[in-house]
Order: structure tokens, then C-alpha cells, then sequence
């Protein structure tokens, strides 16, 4: 047996998926993480690193990890793109002005090797507050139709509501699942 | 094949070993109470741990090829563990050590990856990097307009700001369902004082110089950026200061506060007082009893064991102790 085919084999009965969740700081990512998880939302502070939750979800188990997305963080991005099989980017869908910003650090996320064929999953969080933008608004300022290197799709949610997160979280899980878990 | 049987005590070996190793670290774990979790009992533990994982590493090239498969994957898994030790033990590591220990682990994951590449035929590690066929989900996308996607001028959404933009000299005020859980934001203000009496979702605050902003309870973050000579007297859940230097924030902040590239910053408790506040709070969900003013991460100081340089705790006796006065006068 190959050296990829037992690899295969062992994410397969295992049913692994490596999830990176990035954006901008503030943006929504690890308050997504504990809502996900069941967890209080109220005590979240800046993360000065990154955490990690390992979860069972519909039989799948996933490795989430939220990475700080501080400035002076973001050059540590790159130390967690190895076998991710998708990207979670998180838009504070109320923040109109750095969302300039924030499509160039996507943009320059997926000319990563490393990411290439990964799942891309958008998530336009905080949808519940009054100043939000559409998603339409969001997908053309982060010009999400010029990519044709990912599978990606944009969702409209919001972490304190929790509306949405699931849908756009299992999109994206059986998005990775029927790639990685067909084969053979 | 004649080695195989070696290959085979060897690595038995070696687990019997690392599960000596493990027990060893989990018995010493447990003599050590929980408060007793420090750095030096922590800093000893991951030595064993990253030895262990640079001792497989340099037995990769003594291995026969079809055991490299598995036995790359146990590196991986146990890289990935020390990975997660180091972050589950975080809330004892100071900033610089967090990243030092994870240097480290980085470096071990690097070398794997190279060893890999180098001793297993094929290489890579690849489901992720299969290539796709083009995206089905990008069906009804590819429908909408294309003018304007290249264009990502911010200034596109500043209509949608909302607050006060280029101004000297003013007194400013907005109130109540004006900011219920609105983003607003405060820019390019020189010697104003800027009231904010109610409930805001998040607040920026750029480009100020020697302003005084007396805000309500802010739901989630304020923002506070390239402020210079500033007071700034704000409850919010979370703190974010960038580029700014000589401010002094009276602050309630129920999570923690941050600053990065700072200077000079004092901080005090929140003491703001105005009809409606205890209100106002109720209506943000902020919780009054929790208040972390005094605990600021500085992404710039790194040693640790030395409090930050850039922040300090405002002297009790420079302490303005009652805004009433400030409301409706200009700073200077
Ligand atoms: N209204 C609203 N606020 C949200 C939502 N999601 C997050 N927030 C708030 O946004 C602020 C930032 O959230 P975090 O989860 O800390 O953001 P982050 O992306 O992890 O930020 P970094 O760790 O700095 O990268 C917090 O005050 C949250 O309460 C949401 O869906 N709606
Ligand atoms: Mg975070």
C-alpha cells in the first residue's frame, strides 16, 4: 500500500477534517468557534494566538482551528496551512471600512500552495446587527466571482444569533467530504 | 524483510519508551497541584516531549521505507499533541514564550515535512491539494454583474459610516436610538469633546487628536487607532488600541483589552456618570461586576515577567474622579 493510500485510509475511518478559520481581527472567528461549540460568547477576548477544538459533527470529526487575526499576527498564518481541507473567513459584515482589507488578505490566503483545493467557506457574520451590508454588497467588495481556484460559497450569519452558522459550516462539510472521503 | 523483525522491536521499543516518558510526565503531573501548573514544570515536560519527537526524527533515515508511512503519521500526531500542549497551557505562558515554544514546534513540524518529502517516494501530503474541477457553486453567481468588482475602493461605503468625520474645535453629541447598536465611528476630530449617550454595537475611534470622548456601554469592541493625546472614558467588551500614544483610557472592559504599536497609555477605572447609564448598561448585556481594566496585552512587549512599558496604571492622584464639567466644553 501507498503512502498516500494509507493515509487515505486513515482519515477516512477516522472521518478527519482540518478546518482553519481566518480574517481580520474582530471579525467574529473565535466567537463563532465557542457558539459552535456550546460554549458562553460573553468572555471572549482578542486572541493573542490561536485555540484549537477538536468536535464531533454528524460523524465527523473536526479540527477547528482560530487564528488571530491582529496585524501583527498574520504573518503566523502561514505555520497552519498544512493539510487543511477548509478555510472558514470570517467578514465582520458591519465593518464597511477595512473590508478593502480584508479582500486583499483573502486574495493574497489563496494563492497559498498550501491552501490550493481547500473548501472555501465565507462567512458574512454579525448579520444581526443594524448596520450590516448585504451579502451581495460583500461578495462584490471582496470580489468572490474571480475565484475559479477554490470551491467557495458565501453565507450570511451571525454568531450571537447563532442564524445560519450550521448550514454554512455543512456546506462545507460535505463539500470537503465529497472530496476527500470518495476517493479510491 | 530480513529487518523487519528488528523494525518491529524497535519501534515496540520505542513505544514502550514513550509510554514510560508519558507516565513519567503524567505522574509528575499529578503530584503537582493545579495551581501549581508554572511554567518550569511546564517548560521540563515539553523538553521531554520535543527530545522524544527530534529522536524519531533522526531514526528516519536507519528505517526501512514501508514502515516510513506509519511512522511519519506518529511523529505528525505526537508534533500536533505538543502543538496543543502548548496551547492548552497558554493562560500561565507569557506572549513571548507561547511563541517560542511554538517556534519549536514549528521547526519540529518543518523538519518532518522535509524528512518526508525527502525519504518517501511520492511525497506529500496531498488530499488538500488535489485539483478541482471548477466550482458548481459559482453556477448562479457567475449571473451578476462584473462592473464594480475590481474596484474595491472603501470609500464606496462611507455613506455608511456613521459619527463625526473632520472636525476642530466642536462639542458633539448624539444620543440614545441614534446609536442603539450601531457601528459608529469617530474620525479625523482635533480638540473636540464628543458625547456618546447610549447603546452602541462597536466604536471606532481614528485619527483623534487631544479630543475627550465620553461614551455609554459598547456591546462588543472599541476600536482606538493612531489617537493621540486623547481621554477616552468607554465600557466595552473588548478593547483594541493600535498606533496610538499618550492616551488615558477610563475604562470597563469585561473581557481584556489589547494594544499594539502603543505608547505611553494610562489606564483607570470606567467612572463616567450620566442619567440613563444603568440603563444603558442593562441594555448592552455588558456585565458591570466584570471589569479587567487593568489587564492589557501588549502584542509589542514580549518579555516576560516585565510589565508592558507602553501602559501603566494611571496614578490614583491624576485621576479625573467627575466628568460633569467635561460634557459641554471643548478640551483646550
Ligand atoms: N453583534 C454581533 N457581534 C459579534 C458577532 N460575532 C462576534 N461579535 C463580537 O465581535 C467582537 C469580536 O469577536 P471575536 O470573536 O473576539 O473576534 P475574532 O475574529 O476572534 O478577533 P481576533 O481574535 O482578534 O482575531 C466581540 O465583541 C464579539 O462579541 C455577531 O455575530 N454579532
Ligand atoms: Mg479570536
Amino acid at each position: 500500500m501507498g503512502f498516500l493510500t494509507i493515509l487515505k485510509k486513515l482519515r477516512q475511518k477516522e472521518k478527519e477534517m482540518r478546518i482553519l478559520m481566518l480574517g481580520l481581527d474582530n471579525a467574529g472567528k473565535t466567537t463563532i468557534l465557542k457558539r459552535f461549540n456550546g460554549e458562553p460568547i460573553d468572555t471572549i477576548s482578542p486572541t493573542l494566538g490561536f485555540n484549537i477544538k477538536t468536535l464531533e459533527h454528524r460523524g465527523f470529526k473536526l479540527n477547528i482551528w482560530d487564528v488571530g487575526g491582529q496585524k501583527s499576527l498574520r504573518s503566523y498564518w502561514k505555520n497552519y496551512f498544512e493539510s487543511t481541507d477548509g478555510v472558514a473567513w470570517v467578514v465582520d459584515s458591519a465593518d464597511a471600512r477595512r473590508l478593502s482589507d480584508c479582500a486583499r488578505e483573502l486574495h493574497s490566503l489563496l494563492r497559498e500552495e498550501r491552501l490550493a483545493g481547500a473548501t472555501l467557506l465565507v462567512l458574512a457574520n454579525k448579520a444581526d446587527l443594524p448596520g450590516a451590508l448585504t451579502v451581495q454588497q460583500i461578495k462584490e467588495a471582496l470580489d468572490l466571482d474571480s475565484i475559479k481556484t477554490h470551491h467557495w460559497r458565501i453565507v450570511r450569519c451571525s454568531a450571537v444569533t447563532g442564524e445560519n452558522l450550521l448550514d454554512g459550516m455543512d456546506w462545507m462539510l460535505d463539500d470537503i467530504a465529497s472530496r476527500i472521503f470518495t476517493l479510491d | 524483510m530480513s529487518d523487519r523483525h528488528s523494525v518491529l522491536e524497535r519501534l515496540s521499543r520505542r513505544d514502550a519508551q514513550r509510554l514510560e516518558k508519558l507516565q513519567k510526565a503524567h505522574k509528575a503531573r499529578e503530584e503537582v497541584d493545579a495551581c501549581n501548573e508554572n511554567e518550569e514544570y511546564f517548560s521540563g515536560a515539553f523538553k521531554i516531549k520535543s527530545e522524544y519527537i527530534e529522536d524519531l526524527l533522526n531514526q528516519i533515515p536507519t528505517l526501512e521505507t514501508n514502515t516510513l508511512p506509519s511512522h511519519f503519521d506518529s511523529i505528525k500526531r505526537d508534533v500536533n499533541e505538543l502543538q496543543k500542549y502548548v496551547v492548552t497551557s497558554s493562560f500561565f505562558l507569557k506572549e513571548f514564550n507561547m511563541r517560542k515554544y511554538l517556534g519549536i514546534v514549528q521547526n519540529l513540524q518543518t523538519k518532518c515535512y522535509e524528512m518526508e518529502d525527502r525519504y518517501v517516494p511520492r511525497k506529500k501530503f496531498g488530499f488538500s491539494k488535489k485539483k478541482l474541477p471548477k466550482s458548481h457553486d459559482q453556477k448562479q453567481n457567475s449571473l451578476d454583474e462584473r462592473d464594480g468588482a475590481a474596484k474595491k475602493d472603501s470609500n464606496k461605503w462611507d455613506e455608511k459610516l456613521f459619527g463625526f468625520d473632520s472636525i476642530e474645535n466642536k462639542v458633539l453629541l448624539l444620543q440614545n436610538d441614534d446609536l442603539f447598536q450601531r457601528d459608529v465611528a469617530l474620525r479625523n476630530l482635533k480638540n473636540c469633546t464628543i458625547g456618546l449617550k447610549g447603546v452602541m454595537g462597536t466604536l471606532h475611534l481614528t485619527n483623534l487628536e487631544s479630543c475627550v470622548v465620553l461614551t455609554g456601554p459598547v456591546t462588543s469592541s472599541v476600536f482606538i487607532e493612531k489617537c493621540n493625546n486623547c481621554r477616552i472614558i468607554t465600557a466595552c467588551q473588548q478593547l483594541r488600541m493600535h498606533t496610538s500614544n499618550k492616551c488615558d483610557i477610563y475604562l470597563h472592559v469585561t473581557s481584556k483589552g489589547i494594544v499594539e504599536d502603543c505608547s505611553e497609555i494610562r489606564t483607570a477605572p470606567y467612572n463616567l456618570q450620566y442619567e440613563d447609564l444603568e440603563k444603558h448598561f442593562n441594555m448592552s448585556s455588558l456585565d458591570k461586576s466584570c471589569n479587567n481594566w487593568d489587564r492589557l496585552d501588549d502584542f509589542n512587549w514580549l518579555a516576560p515577567d516585565i510589565p508592558s512599558p507602553n501602559w501603566s496604571v494611571l496614578d490614583v492622584t491624576q485621576r479625573v474622579n467627575n466628568w460633569n464639567d467635561w460634557w459641554s466644553k471643548i478640551p483646550l
